[in-house]
């Protein structure tokens, strides 16, 4: 029976064409028909089409005739490129036995590219190369096939080269997959195991756990059981994709598709565990895989306290279908209550911050993110501080680790000095080079991940006017001289604006720092005096003087109306702003560290 | 209940740069039908009011309501006698300086008007030509002049400040210029650049260097004291008269009391209603000629020419009466009529308000009521805009809106 399934997942740099290719692939095997033409057909979240990225791993269901003439069920796989969503892509990994490896003919080999390959090669999966748009004048697709070839090994010629956009040669990768991934091994009549790699939550079905079935069989009879959480079920449902949700009678070994587990919390059926059935549970597990930890850490206030509640459903819906998304809740003398999360990284939080706004209609302060900071005390312990406000009494400290990575650039060699030059200025250390194809290099160093999370990736485009790429991994905990940098407002240190900077840059820091929240923080009914301190001094301040004219002294006729709505909209703007004791901050002035690069 | 009327008459000869009012240059030849829809208008609302309303003020504004013949006005007189019962009344014009000559003064004295309020903006004449007024300072000597001979003893001076590249200085000349005319009243408006304007597009080009927020303040301080010192008393955020000169028309609407609105454009609040008319005067003709639309039955105040109906609630009536009646710099809100308007003491229904406001240093009460009926609840005591606040009025205000 497993003997006409393949499982394959897609990989690729950013932006190479993934989303693309799966479409043509649905299209190809008559999974949807010519006339749904909503382009990128996994991408679902109205986000993911705006940005045009995949942000959730899908999986769908294709029925195909191959050349040989029997019907295989391909299972696919789409997965997210950006460097944030690393995480999705070894869970998508773990569920399939090939990988078809895009690469943009214009663009060559990324850093993306690479990082992907070695995971799916750590995952011993069959790999497919692909070059995609092809049709595109700048496309040199000879060069790129060269480099592919002799980094997988493989003759050139073998390289399939495509235009996922105008179809062209598409069919020989669907040849391919038939012919090269080997179909999953596994027996149906052991107990069931199967691996829960991705889920999202849905009203009225509960969490839908997305499952590849490793041995055994799954159906919507039988109850089952989580092993890592020990939680015992009957599904509502179990099915595949095809795209959308639909219902089968069962899965067996070698299948992917989906339980409607009925489950309320993510929590009870987590991203990694074991299916088992309750019945006859499966001795052991299958093997875990990396659960991705947050590096990013931000708080998130309810613009107006009441909505706290609202928010923290909202928190919990997200987490549903984003487990990587952490949060506790936290509470500040400026903002008030809230909660401290944890993200993948700055895209990953920008995505959620979307999302809460547009899905749940929230209005909410982010603060600046930062990095979990290791604090070894005098009496020798040690704390994981990852919001500055919580950095203890500088007496208490004997030293301030904090997160250091390694990071690969690939790029064009002409644009070797001003990376050089951007990753230095950020306490990067140069660790070595490589050529993995002609004209281009790649630079690895080890950087403080503080320093790559402030608009470093933007930085990076822009003086390599978008050509470079950037891969990154935890490296270690190192201590280095870092201090808190407060922030007083009228004399009141605000725990929200506070940030742990190193010695070296807390001057420079500080005063640009005031600089930009004189521009932000508007005029008040009194004199606001802001300063800057570290290390017990103050560095730098200014005065945002007290407003003196805010009133309509306009002549008017008899129209009230108008005059009322005016006030009623000047209200509303002033409900966006955050009372810090008795003084209006609004909002971007709790990201305005994130802007303090700039000579 | 005692009214006041409004009567909008848009026509000018020429916008003027910075003017965002309803009103049309170059449609003078519509006038006369114009004023035939007028009277019809005064005619439908007067005949659906449940009774025969009793008006001490009516006022003319515009536009420019003075590009209208005496005949023209003696035709809507004759129509508002017939059908309101008039008494004790301050009748106001507001006229372009440009405008009038001693004649027409004469015959607007005798028609009845007895308050003229003159659009003077400034005494600058290269300031003038940059809002694009069709006047000078010499039309301002001369109309005021008339005006005295022809009887008037009422007129007020409008003035702008925050004008382009306008100094403290250039303002006070302005101001003194004014006061030595020795007009009853005056009203200081600060420049408001709106958008459609031309000032609106200049501003957007970054070509209009108006004088900062703070700038503005200075200029408004600097006159509050001069007319202080000058006899003129402070009565609303832009207003001040010699003492017995106040503008009852202007006081209805600030104290929350009804006006009917008459013409293209006009805005009227009665009967528990805001209301306005359709803007265009072509369509504000049609539809009081169009014979099908005066036959429909039209519920008191409305018009066949009201197109906006805003129906008050309670709560939005108390609103307005604060957001209103704190304008008044001087009178304020007096908690006895609150109490008695709407049957429940101010401070019940905006405490928290209010609290905040006097802490801020914002409101102040002005004979603390006895304590035995707490504060502001008895009925003695006003409450009003201290004079700090006078500038920061919409900090006020918004806190009395939703
Ligand atoms: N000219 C041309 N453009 C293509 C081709 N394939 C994809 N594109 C375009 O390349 C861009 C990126 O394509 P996607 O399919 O969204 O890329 P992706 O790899 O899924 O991107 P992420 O999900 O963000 O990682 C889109 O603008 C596509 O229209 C192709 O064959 N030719
Ligand atoms: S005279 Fe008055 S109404 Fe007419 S255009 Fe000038 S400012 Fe506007
Ligand atoms: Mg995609």
């Amino acid at each position: 029976m497993t003997e006409k399934i393949r499982n394959f997942c897609i990989i690729a740099h950013i932006d190479h064409g993934k989303s693309t290719l799966a479409d043509r692939l649905l299209h190809l095997t008559g999974t949807v028909s010519d006339r749904d033409t909503t382009e990128q057909i996994l991408d679902s979240m109205d986000l993911e089409r705006e940005k045009g990225v995949t942000i959730k791993a899908s999986a769908v269901r294709m029925n195909y005739t191959a050349g040989d003439g029997s019907a295989y069920e391909l299972n696919l796989i789409d997965t997210p490129g950006h460097v944030d969503f690393g995480y999705e892509v070894s869970r998508a990994l773990n569920a399939c036995e090939g990988a078809v490896l895009v690469v943009d003919a214009s663009q060559g080999i990324e850093a993306q590219t690479l990082a992907n390959l070695y995971q799916a090669l750590e995952a011993d999966l069959v790999i497919i190369p692909v070059i995609n748009k092809i049709d595109l004048i700048t496309a040199r697709p000879d060069e790129v096939a060269e480099d592919i070839g002799s980094l997988l090994g493989v003759p050139p010629a073998e390289v399939i080269r495509v235009s996922a956009k105008d179809g062209t040669n598409v069919a020989a990768v669907l040849e391919a997959i038939v012919r090269k991934v080997p179909p999953p091994k596994g027996d149906a009549n052991l107990p069931l195991r199967a691996l829960i790699f991705d889920s999202h939550y849905d009203s009225y079905k509960g969490v839908i756990a997305y499952i590849r079935v490793v041995e055994g069989k799954v159906t919507a009879d039988e109850a089952i059981r989580m092993i890592a959480t020990g939680v015992d079920v009957k599904p509502i449902e179990v099915g595949t994709f095809a795209p959308m949700m639909k219902p089968a009678a069962g899965l067996a070994a070698g299948e992917v598709g989906y339980i409607a587990t009925g489950l309320k919390s993510v929590h009870e059926a987590r991203v990694g565990d074991t299916v088992t059935s309750a019945a006859r549970p499966a001795p052991h597990p299958l093997p875990g895989y990396r659960h991705p930890k947050p590096m990013v850490f931000a708080g998130i206030y309810p613009s107006e306290a009441e909505d706290y509640q609202n928010l923290r459903e909202a928190l919990d819906k997200l987490q549903l279908n984003d487990a990587s998304l952490t949060f506790e809740p936290e509470t500040s003398q400026a903002l008030g209550f809230g909660f401290r999360a944890g993200f993948l990284g700055l895209f990953h939080m920008e995505i959620i911050q979307e999302r809460l706004e547009r899905e749940y209609d929230l209005s909410m302060v982010f603060t600046a993110p930062t990095v979990a900071y290791e604090v070894l005390m005098h009496d020798g312990t040690v704390t994981v501080v990852n919001s500055p406000a919580d950095l203890p009494d500088e007496g208490l400290i004997a030293e301030i680790r904090e997160p250091w990575m390694t990071i690969e650039i690939i790029t064009p060699t002409d644009y070797y000095g001003p990376i050089m030059e951007l990753v230095t200025r950020r306490r990067g250390i140069y660790k070595q080079q490589e050529y993995p194809a002609p004209h281009r290099v790649q630079l690895d160093y080890e950087i403080p991940l503080s320093e790559i999370i402030v608009d470093f990736f933007d930085e990076l485009k822009s003086r390599t006017r978008g050509y470079a790429s950037l891969d990154y991994q935890f490296l270690e905990y190192r201590m280095d001289e870092l201090q808190k940098l407060e922030i007083l407002v009228n004399g009141e240190p605000v725990d929200a604006l506070a940030t742990i900077v190193h010695e070296k840059e807390a001057y420079h820091k500080g005063q640009r720092f005031i600089t930009k929240l004189k521009e932000l923080i508007p005029r008040q009914l009194f004199d606001v005096a802001i300063q800057a301190s570290a290390g017990g001094r103050i560095i730098s301040r200014a005065n945002v003087k007290a407003t003196r004219k805010d009133v309509l002294a306009k002549c008017y006729g008899g129209d009230i109306s108008r005059k009322k709505k005016l006030l009623e909209k000047q209200k509303k703007g002033k409900k966006r702003l955050k009372m810090v004791g008795n003084v209006e901050i609004p909002q971007e002035a709790f990201m305005a560290v994130l802007s303090l690069e700039e000579d | 209940m005692i009214y006041s009327l409004y009567l909008h008459v848009p026509f000018c000869k020429h916008r003027c740069a910075y003017c965002d009012f309803n009103t049309y240059a170059g449609q003078e030849a519509l006038i006369p039908d114009y004023v035939d829809a007028l009277v019809r208008e005064i005619e439908s609302v007067a005949h659906s009011a449940p009774e025969q309303l009793a008006v001490h003020t009516i006022f003319f504004g515009g536009g420019t309501p003075s590009l209208l013949t005496s005949k023209q006005f003696e035709q809507i007189f004759r129509a508002l006698r017939g059908h309101f019962d008039l008494s004790d009344l301050e009748t106001s014009l507001e006229a372009n300086p440009g405008t009038v000559s001693l004649d027409t003064l004469r015959d607007l004295r005798s028609l009845g008007f007895n308050r003229i309020s003159f659009g003077v903006q400034s005494f600058h004449a290269n300031e003038l030509r940059q809002l694009e007024r069709i006047h000078d300072p010499f039309d301002v000597f001369d109309a005021v002049t008339w005006a005295r001979r022809a009887g008037f003893e009422n007129l007020n001076l409008d003035l702008i400040f925050g004008l382009p590249q306008q100094s403290l200085d250039r303002w006070s000349a302005t101001v003194k210029r004014a006061v030595g005319l020795a007009p009853e009243h005056l009203s200081l408006y600060a420049l408001t650049v709106e958008h459609g304007t031309p000032f609106g597009r200049w501003a957007a080009r970054g070509l209009l260097p108006v004088p900062d927020a703070d700038a503005a303040a200075e200029m408004y301080e600097w006159a509050g004291d001069f007319l202080s010192a000058s006899g003129y008393e402070q009565y609303e955020i832009s207003n001040w008269a010699k003492p017995g000169f106040q503008c009852e028309h202007n006081l209805q609407t600030w104290r929350n009391q009804p006006y009917l609105g008459f013409g293209a454009g006009a805005h009227g609040y009665a009967a528990g209603v805001r209301y306005s008319n359709v803007l265009r005067i072509k369509t504000y003709i049609e539809r009081l000629t169009n014979p099908e639309s005066r036959t429909v039955n039209i519920e008191f105040p409305f018009s066949p020419a009201t197109v906006n109906r805003l129906p008050s609630t309670v709560r939005s009536e108390m609103q307005e009466t604060m957001m209103l009646g704190l304008r008044l710099t001087s009178e304020g809100v007096s908690a006895a009529d609150f109490a008695a308007r709407f049957g429940v003491p101010v401070t019940d229904v905006f405490g928290k308000e209010i609290d905040e406001l006097l802490g801020l240093g914002l409101l102040e009460w002005v004979l603390p009521p006895s304590p035995a009926f707490g504060r502001g609840a008895g009925g003695e005591g006003i409450i009003r805009l201290t004079k700090r606040a006078r500038l920061l009025g919409n900090q006020v205000f918004i806190r009395f809106v939703d």
